[in-house]
Formats: structure tokens, sequence, C-alpha cells
């Protein structure tokens, strides 16, 4: 039965998350699904056994090894190259699990929940489509056997108290708390963004990351007030995501206290930021007047905004594979002479070499943080594109860069023209096609603005944008605190740029002529009508 | 047939708006709501041309159906009755034809279809690591051990799982299903591998050639240009690939085609 449980409370937790109106209908049918499986449960509790450890084992060999080591140790072939690493089950600290902080025996339901539905953000997938509650059970048997979990009692459960529901007096006073005495903005950072000025390392040695809290789809848990109340009050073991609970702390909140924050966190999510996979076209909005220049230029809210994924570059030497830039988020204006692009993506760490400050927090080998838009040098004919990847010797792309500068260097701009990542590049004149460029760092968010004359003296070198047209782009970011330089960075796959025209008088004039033709068969036809009638 | 005579009361013409407006509501329904995969606007089109066809084809089927869907039609124009209504249709159809037409002229925003060959024919010899090899009888040096060595074809797949999970599972996900945990930002998306469409389909040779050689070594028709399989001939040895594609098969339980002589 505790499988069933699990699943209504999965289902409660709200995961839809910027999923719109079809969630809804989602989980109506996922209800109905849920109230069936009760009941074959309830008909058929024996059928859910507990869990056979050897049966376990043939299974962990088969699908998880490969992650987790032979050992349990987390030490499988890949671990170098997943952040964060595979879990090491023979330390037994489990992070998302709802037993109380002193406690560190999970309870089998939070084990299966994390087989169950999958860690999002990290390398751990959800399982159950293709293995049984069954064989989940058995695998969770077999998981504990590697920390003599199995003959231990499980942990108590934490203390739910009495739920304080989502009201504005209750995320106030969670808002108050979250910055009280810097409480949760001492990593999570003044909005949230985990941006906050410290370098931290899981009891491994790993770089931790905290999390994000204005993207709840990238928690291990979920960002229901529940599921948050539970990280609040458990902690994160094994990371530095402390226990709000702990009796022997000082830092201890009351079980209203943790709700209030519960509330206030599940309230920071930024749905713009959810990358909608539909969303394949950045539709450039024309002003009247000049294009803004400044990032933080309230005209640019105007332009619809786009939001994509950043993928870590695994594709050409030297490969990349622990990226800290996960989305970023484009809009675009222009007018007769020129077109800007207002390009936004949460980066955790603001990099500077040179800094001190900002070399504490840094990977070692501190670079500058930097953007790139990508465009074809010219418009492909027919279905043909450069290579999305800084394109081939026969279709050149040109890149616009933005660099964040350093103590000594100011932020700069830079325009190359890239015949594949193999191929020759070549430097160009930014200032000779009037590319230009300004960003600007606050909270957590990188916002730059790249504007360029619409058309330029050499059409052979660089784009020219026309209206109308569909327009590959893709973009790719550094973090430079995060060991991404030349090579090792995010990116994007093309997406399109449209500058939507205005229709002008043609649409009118041929829906009026349309008008009238349908009008005078419809006459004619009356009439032949009519006479036919008569004879 | 049977089921529309049991509706009488329903007139015909009603009856054919409410089949196609019907359908119509179903693709929706299933596509956009349930799905979540809108139907592009230029083959919902099509889909609906053949609908509207069929439909009108069912109801016109024979000399009297056809006579009850055309006669509140013809009466319009001819019934002096009716001559208000006849005012008020003779408008509205040419504003509705007009407002269509004024739509369709709208510049769209819809991102043209990419259409792709996903298995193109493979050439019939490719270079690879700088040795010419010939598709059509090239095979897979170790798949014999299969039979004839089962332990250390254990070992080899093994050694494929681990050059799989350290380079591949980013994308085509640890359980080969295509969902790696980077696999949504990518277009085309990475092939998932436990469909019976795709490596269960094909010969060793073929995967050794798309494996070695990549996006970029597709042919145009397959759209080399946005693959972002990577070149692997770049990062492993021609044993890793051989190994590799024994754990493709291995986990997935499908069998590599064959010429069908062995
Ligand atoms: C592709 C690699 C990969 C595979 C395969 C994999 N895992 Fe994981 N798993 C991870 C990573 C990475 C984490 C750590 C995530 C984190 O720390 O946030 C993890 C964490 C876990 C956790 C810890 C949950 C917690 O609350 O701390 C459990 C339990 C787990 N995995 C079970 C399994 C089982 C069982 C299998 C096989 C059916 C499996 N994993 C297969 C990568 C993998
Ligand atoms: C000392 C630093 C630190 C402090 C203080 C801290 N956190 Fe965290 N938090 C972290 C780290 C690190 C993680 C990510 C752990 C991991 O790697 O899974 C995290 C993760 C989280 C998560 C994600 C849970 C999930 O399901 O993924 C939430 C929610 C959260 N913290 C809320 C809070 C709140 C609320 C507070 C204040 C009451 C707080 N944190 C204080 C470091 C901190
Ligand atoms: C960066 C993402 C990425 C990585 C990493 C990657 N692939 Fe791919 N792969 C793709 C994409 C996208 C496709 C589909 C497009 C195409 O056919 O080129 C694909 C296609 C394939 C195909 C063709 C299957 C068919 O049915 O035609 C094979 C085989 C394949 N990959 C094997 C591998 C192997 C083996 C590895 C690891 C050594 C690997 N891939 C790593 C992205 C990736």
């Amino acid at each position: 039965m505790a499988t069933a449980e699990f699943n209504l409370r999965d289902f409660q937790s709200g995961r839809g998350v910027g999923q719109g109106g079809t969630a809804v209908l989602r989980r109506t049918v996922r209800l109905i699904a849920i109230s069936l499986m009760l009941l074959i449960g309830l008909t058929a509790t024996s059928a859910f056994s507990a869990g056979d450890a050897e049966k376990g084992e043939q299974i962990y060999v088969q699908r998880c090894t490969l992650c987790h080591g032979e050992d349990g140790d987390g030490m499988g072939p890949a671990a170098e190259r997943l952040n964060p690493p595979p879990r090491d089950f023979t330390m037994a600290q489990y992070k998302i699990r709802t037993t109380a902080f002193e406690e560190i025996v999970p309870v089998d339901g939070d084990l299966v929940r994390m087989i169950h539905d999958g860690m999002p953000g990290t390398a751990m997938p959800g399982w159950s489509d293709v293995l049984t509650e069954q064989d989940i059970n058995d695998l969770v048997a077999f998981l504990k056997t590697l920390a003599g979990l199995e003959e231990e009692e499980p942990g108590q459960i934490i203390d739910f108290g009495a739920q304080v529901p989502i009201s504005p007096e209750s995320v106030e006073a969670g808002r108050k708390l979250f910055h009280e005495d810097d409480r949760c903005s001492e990593c999570h950072g003044q909005s949230g963004k985990g941006d906050a000025v410290k370098k931290l390392k899981d009891d491994s040695g790993y770089r931790t990351w905290p999390r994000n809290l204005t993207k709840p789809w990238t928690f291990r848990g979920s960002n229901d007030p529940r599921d948050i109340f539970t990280r609040i009050t458990t902690g994160i073991a094994g990371t530095q995501m402390p226990s709000f609970d702990d009796p022997a702390s000082e830092g201890r909140l009351s079980i209203e206290q943790r709700w209030n924050i519960a509330n206030y966190v599940n309230s920071l999510a930024k749905t713009e930021k959810v990358v909608r996979p539909e969303n394949i076209v950045i539709r450039a909005t024309r002003v009247a007047g000049p294009v803004p220049v400044t990032p933080e230029d309230p005209q640019w809210q105007e332009a619809p905004s786009s939001t994509f994924l950043l993928v870590p570059q695994l594709i050409t030497p030297d490969r990349f594979f622990t990226p800290s830039n996960d989305t970023i988020t484009v809009r675009a204006l222009y007018n007769q002479d020129e077109i800007g692009f207002h390009v936004e993506w949460d980066d955790r760490t603001r990099s500077i070499p040179g800094d001190g400050a900002a070399k504490k927090i840094s990977e070692p080998g501190l670079s500058e943080d930097a953007v790139a838009i990508q465009l074809p040098v010219t418009l492909p004919v027919g279905a043909e594109k450069p290579y999305f990847l800084h394109g081939d010797s026969r279709h050149p792309v040109n890149l616009w860069f933005w660099r964040s500068g350093s103590t000594t260097a100011d932020p700069s701009v830079s325009l190359v023209t890239a015949r594949g990542s193999a191929g020759e590049t070549t430097a160009r004149d930014a200032d000779a096609v009037g590319l230009q460029g300004s960003g600007s760092y606050h909270e957590g968010t990188w916002q730059v603005v790249l504007r360029r004359s619409m058309t330029t003296a050499d059409p052979a070198e660089d784009l020219q944008f026309v209206e109308g047209a569909f327009i590959p782009v893709a973009f790719s970011a550094w973090d430079g605190s995060n060991g991404e330089r030349d090579s090792a960075h995010t990116l994007t796959t093309w997406y399109w740029l449209l500058l939507k025209p205005q229709p002008g008088n043609t649409p009118w004039l041929f829906a009026g002529f349309a008008f009238v033709l349908i009008l005078l068969i419809e006459i004619w036809w009356a009439r032949t009508a009519t006479r036919r009638a008569r004879s | 047939m049977s089921t529309i005579k049991k509706i009488p009361k329903i007139p015909r013409l009603a009856q054919v708006v409410l089949v196609i407006g019907g359908i119509y509501t179903g693709f929706w329904l299933i596509f956009d709501l349930f799905l979540g995969q809108p139907i592009p606007k230029s083959l919902m089109g099509m889909y609906m041309f053949f609908v509207v066809t069929g439909v009108l084809m069912v109801f016109t089927a024979t000399e009297e159906s056809t006579r009850q869907l055309v006669h509140p039609i013809q009466a319009l124009a001819e019934d002096p009755a009716r001559r208000r209504w006849r005012n008020v249709v003779f408008l509205v159809v040419p504003g509705l034809v007009a407002m269509a037409v004024f739509l369709q002229m709208q510049p769209s925003d819809e991102a043209p279809l990419e259409l792709r060959s996903i298995h193109p024919a493979p050439p019939s010899s490719v270079k690879i690591f700088g040795k010419r090899f010939d598709l059509m009888s090239l095979k897979n040096p170790y798949r014999h051990l299969q039979k004839d060595d089962p332990e250390q074809f254990r070992e080899l797949v093994t050694a494929g799982g681990e050059v799989y999970i350290r380079n591949c599972q980013y994308c085509h996900g640890d359980k080969l299903d295509g969902k790696g945990p980077y696999a949504q930002g990518l277009n085309p998306v990475p092939l998932n591998f436990q469909d019976i469409g795709t490596i269960a389909q094909l010969q060793e040779s073929f995967l050794f050639w798309r494996i070695a050689t990549g996006g970029p070594g597709l042919p145009k028709e397959a759209t080399p240009w946005i693959s972002s399989m990577p070149i692997w001939q770049d990062f492993l040895s021609e044993e890793q690939i051989w190994q590799v594609i024994l754990y493709l098969y291995d986990y997935t339980g499908h069998q590599p085609r064959s010429w069908g002589h062995d």
C-alpha cells in the first residue's frame, strides 16, 4: 500500500509548474488512475510484498552499477563527469528523506520515491517506466544492505504539525525569516538564485551549488510547500544545506516558521524561465524609436521572451561535462536601421579575473563570463543551414561575443566569422560593422544587450537582416568561475529569429476582393435559381 | 449510416457540420490537450482536407442523401419565403471567406517544418580511422563470441557499457530511451534505442558508420548540419565502437539485422 499512498502525494505535489491548463486535465486523469490503483491495491495488498535484497542486487547489477558503482560507493566509470556525482550508498546519506535530522535511516518510501521519480537536474533518471513497484522494493532492500541499514529500525518521520496554508501573510512572514540574519540568503542569495558568495563542497569534496530557488523544476524533491518544509526540517544530508530543526542548534525554527518559509520559497518560481519546447521562434518586435541600449531598459519587456535549454559542449574536442548555467532567455527589438538582442541567464557567480573575492568562489582557472550569438553569414537557401556548432567550411557563421571584463579590462564586444570548430576563424572589427553591447549583473542574473545595424557594407561577410525571413540563431554561454573557457561552454542548437513585418494593405485588398467575388457569384446563383423556380 | 438515421431530427447539413467539427475537436483534444504536441497548422490543413472530402463522400453516397443535403441550400435561393434568411447568409458567407483570406495573408510566425530522413541509405564504403571499410560486408568482429565464448563476450559488453555511460548517456539516456539529461535541448532529439524503429532494424555495420562519423557524416537528406551526434572516431577507438554496439543490443535485448547468410 505504501506505493499507492506515495503516488497520491506525488500527485498533490504540483510538479507541473508552468505546464498551463492541460496540467489540470492530466492530473485529473492521473487521479482517476491512482484511485483505480488504490482499489486494485486494496483487493490485492499481498501482491506488494517487502523487498527481496537478492533480487534487488540482480536488478542493481543490470541497471545501476554503471553510475553507482559495483560496490555501491558511487564510483562508477562516469562519476567524475557527473555533477552531482552518483550517490555513495555505503554512507547511508540520503538527500531526500522524511525522517528527522538526527535519524540517519530513511523510510523505505523515501528511497522508493527517488528511484521511482528520479532526481530532476541530475543524471539520476526516474525508473517507473522500466521497473515494477516490486522491482523498486527489491532494490530498496538491497540498497539498505550496502550500509547495514537493513538491521535498523526505520527512522521517525518528522512532525509536520498543522500546515499553514499559502496566504500573502504567510509568504511575507516567510520572506522575513528567509532574509533575517541572512538565514537562507547566506547561501541562496538575496533573490533566491543560489548566487551567494560562498564556495560549498559536499562531504566527499565535490562542489555543490545552493539550489536556484526561482527554478523549482530543478528541485530534487519538489516545490510543494510540504516538500520544502521537509527539506528545511531535515536538511540535505552530505551537503551544507542545514537542518532548521536541529535541537542542538540555535538556528532551530518552530513548525509554523518553517511552513511560512516553505510558502515563501514556493512563491519564488519564475515561470517565464520555464523552457517551452514548442517555443522555437524568437519574435522580434518592431519599435518606432531607437533600440534600447541598456539591458535594464523597461522597453525590452515589451518583446516576447523565449527561453532555451543550454547544453554542455559534448560534441567536439575538448568536451565539457559539468555545466552550471542551464537556460538562456532571449528577446529582440528592431527598427528600420538597427536590431538588438537582449539575452538573460542565471549565473551564480560573477567572474572577474584578478578579483580576490571572485577567485575564492571560483574553480581553478578563473576566466571572464561570456555570451555569444551565432548567426549564419548568409540566409540559408532551402533547408541547408551551417553546422549548428560554429558553422562549417562552406557555411560560415557570425559570432557576436560579449565578455564581462576583468579587474584590468572593461567588458568587451567582439566579432568572429567561424567555419567549424576545427576550421579557421577570422577575427573581425566589431566597430566597423557597428556591433555594440553592454551587460549588467544583478543578484545572480546576467543581462546583456548586443546591437548591430540591420545591414552592413559587406554582405559576403555579415548577415543582412530582413523582415519576414526565418533566420537561424543559436547561443553559447561561458561561466568563467566554473572552468568554462574556449571549447568548454554551454550552447543551444539552432532556433529561429523572425522579424515580423508590418503586413501593410495587401491582406485588406485581397479580403475585399474575395468578399466582392463571392457576393457576385451568390447574386448570379440566386438569379438563375429564381428564374428556374419560375419556369 | 444507420446511426445517422436514428436521429432524424438533425438536418443533414447540420450533421455534416457537426461531424467535421467533432473530428476537428477530437484532433485538438488528443494532440494539443492530452499529448501536449499540437499538430503543425499545415499538416492539420491537410488532414482536415481529407476529413471534409471523406465526410462529403459519405453524405452524398446515394442520390437521396445528396438531395437531403443540398435541398436546404437550394431552398434558400429559390424559396421567396426565405428571402430574408437568404440575404443574411449571402452577407455572412462572403464575410467569413474574406476573414479567412485576411488571416491567411498575415505573415506566418510558425517555424518552417524541417523534414529529415532518419535512416538514410549508407554509403557502400567509408573511410574511418584512416582505413576504408566496405559497409556491405563489414561485421562486428566480436559478435561471434556471443556463441563461442560467452564469458569474454560478457566482458566486452561490460566494457561497452562503460564507454556508453561515460560518453553517450547525456543524450541517449542511461536507459537508452533517448531521454538523457540534455536530450530536450537538442533538435533532432537523440534517438531512442529501445524503440523498435532504430537499432532493431539496423545492421551493426550501419551503426559503426553512424557512430564513427556522427551527425556530420550523414548525407544531405538527413540534415547533417543540425544533428548533434558527435563524430566518435575523434574520441573512441575502433574496438570501443564495436564494444558499445554490443552494449546497445545487449541492454535493449534487440538483435542486429543481418544479411541472413549467418
Ligand atoms: C546515469 C547515472 C545513474 C544511474 C544509471 C542511476 N543513478 Fe541513482 N543517482 C545518480 C546521481 C547522479 C545521483 C545523485 C543526485 C544528487 O545528489 O542530487 C543519484 C542518486 C540516487 C539515490 C539517492 C536519493 C537520495 O535521496 O539521496 C538513489 C536511492 C538512487 N540514485 C538509486 C538508484 C538506483 C536504484 C538505480 C538503478 C535502478 C540508479 N540510482 C541508477 C545517477 C544514477
Ligand atoms: C550553508 C548554506 C545553506 C543555507 C544556509 C541554506 N541552504 Fe538550502 N541548500 C544549500 C545547498 C548546498 C543546497 C543543494 C544541496 C544539493 O546539492 O542537493 C540547498 C538546497 C535547498 C533546496 C532544494 C531542495 C530540493 O528539493 O532540491 C531548498 C528548497 C532549500 N535549499 C531551501 C533553503 C531554505 C528555505 C533555507 C533557509 C531556511 C536554506 N535553504 C538555507 C545550502 C544552504
Ligand atoms: C550530444 C548528444 C549525443 C551524444 C553524446 C551521442 N549521441 Fe548518438 N545521436 C544523437 C542524435 C541527436 C542522434 C539523432 C540524429 C542523427 O541520427 O544523427 C543520434 C543518433 C545516433 C545513432 C543512430 C541511430 C539510428 O537509428 O540511426 C546511433 C547508433 C548513436 N547515436 C549512437 C551513439 C553512441 C554509441 C554514442 C556514444 C558513444 C552517442 N550516440 C552519443 C546525439 C548524441
